[in-house]
């Protein structure tokens, strides 16, 4: 009897999500319909306009795809590090930890844009023969990125494994559980739970970062966009186009922003321990 | 079944443990009073070796077991513990917290340790309580699961470490009753408690821990009625009030 109340009430829950879900959703599609009427009609240009996507249209797919490609490498590059390096720090080697704190002290401490720099133009240098390639530059440019990132993120892991108590990890080796069991079974899903939020905040940081690539011409979508831009400008043409398509970079990197932290926020909910709910203030 | 010889224990400058030796038989419930500083939780953790002894032997059932060829993991399976701020696991339910040790230390079937899991929490009369989560349960019942969690291990002795000192009034009984039962039930107990009358009903014999050192042991009408030292006089006027 009580499962089948339980199955119901589950249901009407995850129908009262789902429907929640949906209004936000055309909450968002009507905001933004109403957005673009806006900048139509009080600003005098459109991001619709066909005659400036002719021109625009190859180099806002090329960088968006490129764009992508960096988030998709960057981002768990910089996840796998940032956790190593946070574990490192709290961990119970010493010899591990010290290297750990001179990593992020530094990655904190200077301008990514100099690290992709330095990463791009000095690194093939010191590469071997073997591993020299057109494209080395743009890799340890990104690799750069995720290196700062990944201090960051170091720094929010650190936090949450330091906010789980002692007495959790006695317990778990008070029922005879060894180092890694421990880790994984009790201290880990208990640091995830705090370093989550923090995290999705570090993504929105990162995915943003990676125009920092325009630098060294990574030929994703910020550096395309500008190139068109200097062909406006020296070949003549609408500058209207200009703001629509920086409105179009700047949809674009909202929509890859939200849609992470969407996700991030799924797994958060997974991550949610009954009993210890977020006060209201 | 439980021995321990000689064992010191410094924390830097500190000399918490200077030389403690006593024994627990099978199917004894020990109480060891003091007060607080005095080395109880210390020599507690000692005995299942989250604290590791500086010198000095631990011994189960005859063999040394604070050994480097013997891994503490093993230890601790044969003595479980039972802490004052209860542990629970915060993002577990009551019964995965019980059932964590047998699925992950024992190796059991998830069907077996939830039968498992759920007769120990009948027995803790908390069987209702199976799919809630710790920080909706009152301290009592948190302590309650904690007990049933040492047990799922199956271990040959536990340890208390003041189990009912962050307990609120009206939560102390349950607990006391819970443990009593388990003594008579035949469990071996080592219990640092300052309550009085579940020393005296439960335990055969007191220890009264001062400075890192046993200073008496007895009989518990003998330690509180007739102590021989001053220092457990003192000690024991001041519980009694």
């Amino acid at each position: 009897m009580a499962t089948v109340e339980a199955v119901a009430v589950r249901a009407t829950r995850q129908a009262a999500v789902s429907q929640r879900a949906l209004i936000r959703a055309a909450e968002m599609i009507g905001g933004g319909l109403v957005f673009l009427f806006l900048l139509q009609w009080f600003l005098g240009y459109s991001v619709t306009d066909a005659d400036m996507w002719a021109v625009y249209q190859r180099s806002f797919v090329n960088g968006t795809i490129r764009t992508l490609t960096y988030v998709a490498i960057i981002l768990p590059v910089s996840v796998i590090l940032g956790f190593a390096i946070g574990w490192a720090r709290v961990s119970r080697f010493r010899t591990l930890a010290w290297p750990a704190t001179v990593y992020v002290e530094f990655f904190r401490g200077v301008p990514p844009l100099v690290v992709v720099i330095f990463a791009s133009v000095l690194g093939p240098n010191l590469l071997p023969e073997r591993f020299q390639s057109a494209e080395l530059g743009l890799t340890l440019g990104a690799t750069a990125i995720a290196f700062h990132s990944a201090a960051f993120q170091a720094e929010i892991f650190r936090a949450g494994f330091q906010s789980v108590s002692r007495g959790q990890l006695e317990a778990a080796q008070a029922i005879g559980m060894r180092p890694m069991q421990s880790m994984r079974h009790v201290i880990l899903p208990q640091a995830l739970r705090l370093s989550v939020p923090p995290l999705s905040n570090e993504f929105a940081v990162l995915i943003k970062d990676t125009s920092l690539m325009a630098i060294i011409a990574g030929k994703e979508l910020f550096h395309l966009t500008l190139r068109v831009q200097d062909t406006i400008f020296r070949e003549g043409g609408d500058l209207r186009w200009l703001f629509a398509q920086w409105t179009a970079v700047a949809i674009l990197y909202f929509i890859l922003t939200f849609t992470v932290s969407s996700v991030m926020k799924l797994v958060e909910r997974r991550f949610h321990a009954r009993g210890i709910e977020a006060i209201s203030v | 079944m439980i021995r321990v010889e000689g064992i010191h224990k410094h924390f830097g400058a500190l000399h918490v443990l200077r030389g403690i030796t006593f024994e627990v038989s099978k199917g004894e419930a020990l109480v060891i009073i003091g007060p607080s500083g005095s080395g109880k939780s210390t020599l507690l953790r000692c005995i299942n070796l989250l604290v590791e002894p500086d010198e000095g032997k631990v011994l189960i059932e005859g063999a040394q077991v604070n050994r480097p060829d013997i891994r503490p993991e093993w230890v601790r399976q044969q003595v479980g513990m039972v802490f004052q701020s209860f542990n629970l696991f915060t993002h577990l339910s009551v019964l995965e917290n019980v059932m964590l040790g047998p699925v992950r230390v024992k190796g059991l079937q998830r069907e077996a340790a939830t039968a498992m899991a759920k007769e120990l929490l009948a027995r803790v009369g908390l069987a209702a309580k199976a799919n809630a989560y710790p920080a909706e349960l009152s301290g009592g019942q948190q302590q309650r699961v904690a007990i049933a969690r040492a047990l799922a291990v199956d271990p040959k002795a536990i340890l208390f470490d003041e189990p009912t000192s962050a307990l609120d009034p009206e939560y102390i009984r349950e607990v006391l009753d819970v443990m009593a039962a388990l003594a008579r039930s035949g469990m071996t107990m080592i219990v640092v408690t300052h309550e009085m009358g579940f020393a005296s009903s439960v335990s055969q014999r007191i220890l009264f821990m001062d400075a890192g050192r046993i200073i008496e042991e007895g009989r518990p009408e003998q330690i509180f009625e007739n102590p021989q030292q001053d220092r457990t006089r003192a000690f024991v006027s001041k519980i009694l009030r």
